[in-house]
C-alpha cells in the first residue's frame, strides 16, 4: 500500500567498485568516479539531469576534515545541492528519498565509500566513543562484539563454533560474487578457531574493505522513461540507540527492530518474512543474527533459523566478508535492487520484493531499514 | 588541528610514488559536565558517586538517564563492588561489564588479575584504584576479583563531594597512508624524475585539468589524454600571510597564490618567493606572471618546487 500523498520514488540503476581489503593504487576519487559514471551508465540520464548529490563517508576515516569538499568533482556535484550524511549510506538514501517524495527534486544520486585500509581502524571505531568513561578502558569494536557474545552465546544454548555456519555461509557467497576480492573461503586454522576478543574469532568479525557504490534515484516520472524495471522504494525507517554499549540490551537490538517497525508500517506489510531478499549488515557474526531476529526473520535467540526460512538472505555474502564502513548498507541495496531489477549477473527469477538493512555508530547503535518492490 | 604531511620520511614507497604518509593530531580539552565531572574528581579520593534518576542508580553518575532521559535528581555513594555480567578477552586484556551493588545500569572496565578460564558470570569484583591519581578514568584502574572491599548500601547525598572536573586534556593522533592511485601516482612520478608537470584533457570540454583525474569535475566525461603543463602562469589571487599557527610550515610574512598555469583551467596554490611581502599585494596581484623554481628536492610532489618568481611584465 503506497501512501499517495507522496510522489514514488525508485532505484533507477546503481554501481560500485570491487570491495576490496586495500585498493593501495586508488584514491578516494578514484573510487568514487567509477562508482558514479557506472550508475549513470546507459540510464540516458546524463549529470545534467541530476538534481543533487547526498553522499556519505566519514572524515575520520578519509583524514581530512569536510573530505566531500575535496571529492565533490568526482561526485559529479559541481554547482550542485550536496549534502554530506556522516551515516552508512543507506541514511542518505533515505534523505534522497524524502527529498524526491516531497517534490523539490525529480533525480538523485546517492554515493557512499571508505578506504579504511589508509589509516587504523580502531581509531576510527574508540573514535565514536565518548571519551571519558568508555574510551579510556579498553572498548574497542572487536571486545564490543565480544560482550555481545557472550551473552548473546549463552542465553541461546549455542558454542562459538556454531557461528562457523554464520560465518562459512557469508565467505562462500562472497567467493561467488565477482565484486568481492576474495579468491576462496579462507581455509587458516587460525582465522576460525583463534580467539580475537573471546568469544569471537577473526571469522566472526567483518573484514573492513574499500571501495564505493553509487545509487541514481527518480521520480516516478523519470524513473518510468528511462528504466525497465524501477525498484520502487516502499518503506524506510531509522532508530538509534543508546550510547553507553552496557546501557543497551545485553543480547538483542531493540532500535533496528523499531527501524523495521517504521519501515513495514510506511510500506503497510507487517511480516518480513513475506519479501522475497534480505540483505542486512553487520559487524559479527552474533551481530548478523541479532539483526536477522531484530527485522522479524527468526525470533530472539534463534536467527540460525532465518538462513533456512522463505527468504533469501545476504545472496551477497552480506557484510562480514567486506565491509565498506559507512558504504555498507548502500552496497546492500544496491545489491539488493539489482537482484530485483534482474541486471545482467543478478538474475534473481521470481524477486519482485527485498528488505535492505544498514548499520552504523559504535557497536551497531544505529539501523536503518528500507523495503523495496518491482512489479511481479 | 596540525596536519603534518612527511612525504620525504615516510619509510616508504620513495621509488614508485604509491603513498603518502600523513598524521593529524589534534589537541583537546574536553568538557565532561557536572555528573561525570564530579564522578571523575571523586576517584582520586576513592570513591564512586552514581546519580538518581527516578529508580533507576547510575553509576559512573551521569547528568541525564540515557534510557528514560531524566534528569539527575541526586548523587550517591557506593560501594566500590559489583558483580560481572559479561566479559571478553582480547589483545588489550580482559574487559568486562560490571554491575555495582545497588545500581541498576552496568558500565564497562577493565578486569585485572583474573584468570579468563576460571572467570564466571556473576563473579563478584571490587575496585582497583590507581596509585597515582592522574585526573580520568584509570583513576579506578579497573577490577578484580572481591577481596576486602567494604560493602554497604548506597548512600545517598554524600557530603564533601570534590568540585567537578571542568576539562580534561586529550589528544588524538591518527596515522594514514593515502594512496595517490593512478592519476596523482603519475603526476608525482614525472614531478619527481623529470620534473614534468602533467595534466590531462576532458574528452567533452577540452580543458586540461590539473591535478589529473578520472573525470572532468564539470561535465563528468572522461579524461583521456595526457598533457604536459609548463610551470608557468598567472597569479589569479594571492595574499601575503602574517598570522602564525600551530603546524606552520613556513616562518611569516610570506606570499600564497592561486595560481593558472598556462593553458590549464585550474588553480594551483604555491608559494611566490623572491619578493618583498611589503609589495607582493601589488606585484604579486592578480595577472602578474610567474615561473617555478626547483628545489635540489626529489620527493615527488609539488613541494619539490621551491617557490614561483615573479616574471617580468612583458614576458610570457
Amino acid at each position: 500500500m503506497m501512501n499517495t500523498t507522496t510522489r514514488r520514488v525508485a532505484v533507477v540503476n546503481s554501481a560500485q567498485t570491487v570491495l576490496s581489503p586495500a585498493w593501495p593504487d586508488r584514491q578516494h576519487i578514484d573510487l568514487i568516479s567509477e562508482a558514479v559514471a557506472g550508475a549513470l551508465k546507459g540510464t540516458g540520464l546524463r549529470i545534467e539531469d541530476v538534481d543533487f548529490v547526498i553522499d556519505s563517508g566519514s572524515d575520520f576515516l578519509d583524514g581530512r576534515s569536510i573530505s566531500n569538499c575535496g571529492f565533490l568533482g568526482a561526485m559529479g556535484a559541481h554547482h550542485k545541492e550536496e549534502s554530506r550524511v556522516e551515516e552508512d549510506g543507506l541514511w542518505s538514501l533515505s534523505y534522497a528519498h524524502d527529498k524526491i517524495a516531497g517534490g523539490s527534486a525529480k533525480v538523485g544520486l546517492v554515493i557512499a565509500y571508505s578506504k579504511p585500509s589508509e589509516s587504523d581502524v580502531r581509531n576510527f571505531w574508540t573514535g565514536l566513543l565518548e571519551p571519558f568513561l568508555q574510551r579510556p578502558v579498553g572498548l574497542d569494536q572487536f571486545s564490543a562484539a565480544g560482550l555481545y557474545a557472550q551473552r548473546y552465546l549463552a542465553t541461546a544454548g549455542l558454542k562459538a563454533d556454531d557461528l562457523h555456519a554464520v560465518s562459512n555461509r557469508a565467505w562462500e557467497r562472497a567467493v561467488a560474487n565477482p565484486y568481492v576480492d576474495v579468491a576462496e573461503v579462507p581455509g587458516d586454522a587460525a582465522f576460525w578457531n583463534d580467539p580475537v576478543s573471546t568469544p569471537l574469532r577473526a571469522s566472526d568479525l567483518a573484514r573492513p574493505a574499500d571501495g564505493a557504490v553509487a545509487v541514481l534515484l527518480a521520480s516516478a516520472d523519470v524513473a518510468d522513461q528511462v528504466s525497465a524495471t524501477p525498484v520502487w522504494l516502499t518503506g524506510l525507517g531509522s532508530a538509534i540507540d543508546q550510547h553507553f554499549l552496557a546501557a543497551r540490551e545485553p543480547d538483542a537490538l531493540p532500535a533496528c527492530a523499531a527501524a523495521t517497525r517504521s519501515a513495514l508500517r510506511m510500506a503497510g506489510l507487517d511480516d518480513v518474512r513475506s519479501f522475497d531478499l534480505a540483505e542486512v549488515s553487520a559487524t559479527s557474526t552474533v551481530g548478523e543474527l541479532m539483526v536477522l531476529e531484530a527485522l522479524g526473520f527468526a525470533e530472539a535467540h534463534r536467527g540460525l533459523d532465518a538462513y533456512v526460512g522463505a527468504t533469501t538472505i545476504n545472496e551477497s555474502g552480506g557484510a562480514l566478508p567486506a565491509d565498506v564502513i559507512m558504504a555498507t548498507g548502500l552496497v546492500r541495496l544496491h545489491e539488493a535492487a539489482s537482484r530485483l531489477a534482474g541486471r545482467t549477473g543478478y538474475e534473481t527469477p521470481g524477486a519482485t520484493s527485498a528488505l535492505v538493512h544498514g548499520t552504523g555508530g559504535f557497536a551497531m547503535q544505529n539501523h536503518c531499514v528500507v523495503t523495496m518492490e518491482v512489479a511481479s | 588541528m596540525t596536519v603534518i604531511h612527511q612525504p620525504e620520511t615516510a619509510e616508504a614507497n620513495v621509488e614508485t610514488m604509491d603513498w603518502m604518509a600523513a598524521q593529524i593530531k589534534m589537541p583537546y580539552t574536553l568538557t565532561p559536565g557536572q555528573a561525570t565531572g564530579i564522578f571523575l574528581a571523586e576517584l582520586a579520593g576513592r570513591r564512586l558517586i552514581g546519580s538518581r534518576h527516578g529508580d533507576e542508580l547510575i553509576v559512573p553518575a551521569q547528568d541525564f538517564s540515557g534510557t528514560t532521559g531524566e534528569p539527575a535528581t541526586g548523587f550517591v555513594e557506593v560501594a566500590p563492588v559489583g558483580t560481572v555480567q559479561a566479559f571478553t578477552t582480547g589483545a588489550t586484556g580482559t574487559i568486562g561489564i560490571i554491575l555495582i551493588d545497588g545500581s541498576t545500569v552496568p558500565f564497562v572496565h577493565q578486569l585485572l588479575g583474573v584468570e579468563p578460564e576460571m572467570l564466571e558470570l556473576g563473579a563478584r569484583v571490587e575496585a582497583v584504584w590507581a596509585d597515582e591519581p592522574t585526573g580520568g578514568m584509570l583513576d579506578l584502574a579497573g577490577f578484580a576479583p572481591l577481596g576486602s572491599a567494604a560493602t554497604f548500601e548506597p548512600k545517598d547525598d554524600p557530603a564533601d563531594l570534590a568540585a567537578a572536573f571542568e576539562k580534561v586534556d586529550y589528544t588524538m593522533t591518527l596515522d594514514y597512508r593515502h594512496a595517490y592511485g593512478p592519476y596523482y601516482g603519475t603526476l608525482f612520478d614525472g614531478v619527481k624524475d623529470g620534473r614534468r608537470i602533467r595534466g590531462v584533457k576532458c574528452s567533452a570540454c577540452r580543458r586540461t585539468l590539473l591535478p589529473p583525474r578520472a573525470l572532468c569535475d564539470i561535465c563528468l566525461a572522461p579524461t583521456a589524454e595526457w598533457v604536459d603543463v609548463e610551470a608557468v602562469g598567472t597569479v589569479q589571487a594571492s595574499s601575503v600571510v602574517h598570522i602564525e599557527f600551530i603546524g606552520q610550515r613556513l616562518t611569516p610574512p610570506y606570499v600564497y597564490a592561486e595560481i593558472v598555469l598556462d593553458g590549464t583551467s585550474t588553480r594551483l596554490i604555491h608559494m611566490v618567493g623572491d619578493v618583498d611581502p611589503d609589495v607582493a599585494q601589488t606585484a604579486a596581484a592578480p595577472g602578474a606572471r610567474v615561473r617555478a623554481v626547483w628545489s635540489d628536492r626529489h620527493t615527488g610532489s609539488l613541494a619539490d618546487i621551491d617557490h614561483f618568481e615573479l616574471l617580468p611584465g612583458d614576458e610570457t
